[in-house]
């Protein structure tokens, strides 16, 4: 194991964790405001295709990917109006979406595209270090230059969504809601315009983190692309002690994870892959064990809030 | 006012799920949906009967690769014989046998399943419902033989020739003596053809004066996964792979764009793909030649035995002699000399020398 495999191996990690972060911030905004989403792999879905589409048409990724965040609002809105307004069951809408995105974005590809289309491939997002017209083999150069501004923004909204939850009145307000909105209601605080927010920002993250994978990851869309990033995002928020930060080292670890099997299936000769495929599964099932035994989440995540309820 | 919204909300949601649901199935009913559905091109068989075939796929068929192959394969065939075509496709394994035989209850003569992958569904399917005819594409030999009904045909590219035509290539082609392979699942045809295009590549190597070894096959677990493509193709590219073959659908997709990404660095094309199992030269920059494999001719096979009434019970081999296995437009990065080279062990494998 020489010092390119753990240079390529820590790249490889950045890129696998990227839509991960956007996944799982998401998922932790909803959860902060009391809404369990298991629907975030239909969410990504959805904004993967519309991305894809605009970046197709316009031509400009960044297009995409806000497009992606619109459509991921609009479908969670859906779930939002399901879930807040007729406190319907939050894990039964949640898989709702999760059937229900993918197949509309299957859908409308193969309207758009026709059924046996040729492979359609897009441009993607343009890296700093091409922004500013620079070529280096050096790591440090590639680590942190040679990204997508998508990438940034996943880092940077990860210290913006620590700040807010843990200084600001605002981000305490919001995190009352999630665990106990009906003495957050006493305080005057807005509990129904809370719970919407947070479904806005959720299905924003979700459509950005699918959105990511075809304007600044993959050329091309294929269904199923998002390949259950959505349910790891579910995992790295309870790994991550819903925490900004914790959930960050989350998505780098299972990204990590991902790409160490990846290598190692290439570089060993002899051992069955399958031992290496079982590597980001055993590490989730260990990590969820040790680290999901203490309850942290939010009291009130799950729960509907009816506000005439005693 | 909630609870007709509600009510409304839920409809809206059954009712996009039957049209799309079903894991992207095409079918709607029997009815034509999302514009899968084709219309035969002539009027039919000669006893006025429409026949109808229903494809079903765990990719995409608009993969660029195998279930774009695989699927066109089956329209041509179609409009060949007047058939009507339904496809279900990127439908997951769980899903396999119900989508075959909610086929079957629509009354399908023909079911279409292009993988091994299939062969356990389709034969449980195939004791269910003996009037009907299964056609496994890279089914295995002796599948026929395991159908109760003997309603069952394996279509069998010769998996060791696919990998002996990529394989020549690469050999002929490497830099760095060392060639790459990407599967999607561990099934019995990827392996087949990961073992023609070592053994080949290798040969060839001997052949030439150089050493030539393939890198040890990597499995992505899906047919969908296209970031696994690109990191896969990353790892061998830093393990000094330079021509990559593939077994894995949109995961080959991606590794073409990982490839192209390379040589765009590069400045110049130093790392080729050899695509399969269409001809698919120009669909991306480092594609130097193609593995074509005509199923529409072992499809429409199965449809003529079909209204003849002879279907089921054999396994129709494609090799290059019978001309189901081609070769695909050579590209111009591929010099004239080694063109040359390439032709002549291509028509070794014809004439059955090669490797002797």
């Amino acid at each position: 194991m020489d010092s390119a495999f753990i240079t390529n191996l820590i790249l490889a990690s950045v890129r696998m964790a990227t839509p991960l972060i956007f996944l799982s911030l998401a998922e932790l905004y909803s959860q902060r405001a009391g809404l369990v989403h298991i629907g975030l792999e239909g969410l990504a879905a959805i904004g993967s295709l519309v991305g894809f589409l605009v970046s197709l048409i316009t031509g400009n990724p960044l297009l995409g990917v806000l497009a992606g965040a619109a459509v991921g609002i609009l479908v969670n809105m859906i779930y939002a109006y399901a879930t807040i307004n007729l406190c319907a069951e939050q894990i039964v809408y949640g898989m709702a979406i999760n059937i229900f995105a993918p197949a509309l974005a299957a859908f409308i590809y193969r309207v758009y595209f026709g059924a046996g289309s040729e492979l359609v491939q897009v441009g993607l997002m343009t890296t700093l270090s091409g922004m500013l017209g620079i070529t280096s083999d050096s790591f440090l150069v590639r680590l942190l230059l040679d990204q997508t501004p998508m990438v940034y923004l996943a880092y940077g909204l990860v210290i913006f969504t620590a700040v807010y939850f843990n200084k600001t009145k605002s981000g305490l307000n919001y995190k009352a809601v999630g665990e106990y909105p009906k003495a957050a209601a006493t305080l005057g605080i807005n509990v129904v315009g809370v719970k919407y927010a947070a479904s806005v920002i959720c299905g924003a993250l979700a459509g950005i983190g699918g959105a990511y994978l075809t304007t600044c990851y993959s050329t091309t869309y294929t269904d199923g692309n998002v390949a259950g990033r959505g349910f790891i995002a579910l995992a790295a928020v309870i790994f991550g002690r819903w925490s900004a930060g914790g959930v960050l080292l989350a998505c780098l670890f299972f990204g990590f994870c991902d790409a160490l099997q990846i290598r190692l299936q290439v570089g060993s000769y002899g051992i069955p892959y399958q031992f290496f495929q079982m590597i980001p599964y055993i590490a989730t099932v260990v990590v969820l064990t040790v680290i999901g035994m203490k309850k942290a989440g939010p009291k009130g995540v799950g729960k509907p809030y009816l506000r005439e309820q005693r | 006012m909630k609870k007709i919204f509600a009510l409304i909300l839920t409809l809206a949601m059954v009712l996009s799920l039957a049209a799309c649901g079903g894991g992207n199935s095409g079918s709607g009913g029997g009815a034509p949906a999302g514009g899968d559905a084709n219309a035969p091109a002539d009027s039919g068989s000669g006893d006025g009967k429409t026949y109808k075939v229903a494809m079903i796929c765990d990719s995409s068929i608009s993969d660029g690769g195998w279930g774009m192959a695989c699927y066109n394969a089956m329209v041509d065939a179609a409009a060949k014989y007047g058939w009507e075509t339904e496809v279900s496709d990127s439908i997951a394994q769980s899903a396999y046998y119900e989508s075959i035989v909610a086929f079957c209850d629509l009354g399908y003569d023909l079911i279409y399943a292009p993988g091994n992958q299939y062969t356990d569904a389709i034969l449980q399917a195939a004791e269910e419902y003996p009037d009907i005819a299964f056609a496994l594409l890279n089914g295995g030999a002796d599948t026929p033989a395991k159908a109760a009904n003997g309603n069952v045909t394996s279509l069998l590219p010769d998996a060791q020739q696919v990998g002996w035509i990529a394989g020549i290539l690469a050999g002929l082609m490497t830099q760095t003596g060392k060639v790459a392979f990407i599967g999607g699942m561990e099934i019995d045809t990827t392996k087949g053809k990961y073992a023609g295009f070592v053994e080949s590549a290798e040969y060839i190597g001997q052949q030439e004066g150089k050493t030539v070894e393939a890198l040890d096959v990597v499995y992505s677990g899906d047919f969908s996964a296209s970031d696994k493509g690109i990191e896969f193709a990353k790892a061998m590219m830093d393990q000094g792979a330079d021509v990559f073959f593939g077994d894995a659908s949109a995961v080959d997709s991606g590794a073409r764009q990982a490839i192209d990404e390379f040589n765009a660095a590069a400045g110049s094309v130093k790392v080729y793909d050899i695509a399969q199992p269409g001809d698919f030269l120009g669909q991306n920059e480092c594609i130097i030649g193609s593995q074509v494999t005509d199923n529409s001719g072992l499809v429409g096979l199965c449809m003529e035995a079909v209204e003849n009434g002879t279907f089921g019970g054999e396994t129709i081999f494609g090799t290059m002699q019978n001309g189901v296995l081609s070769c695909g437009k050579l590209s111009d990065l591929v010099p004239a000399d080694v063109q040359e080279k390439y032709n002549s062990y291509i028509a070794q494998v014809m004439d059955g020398t090669f490797m002797q």
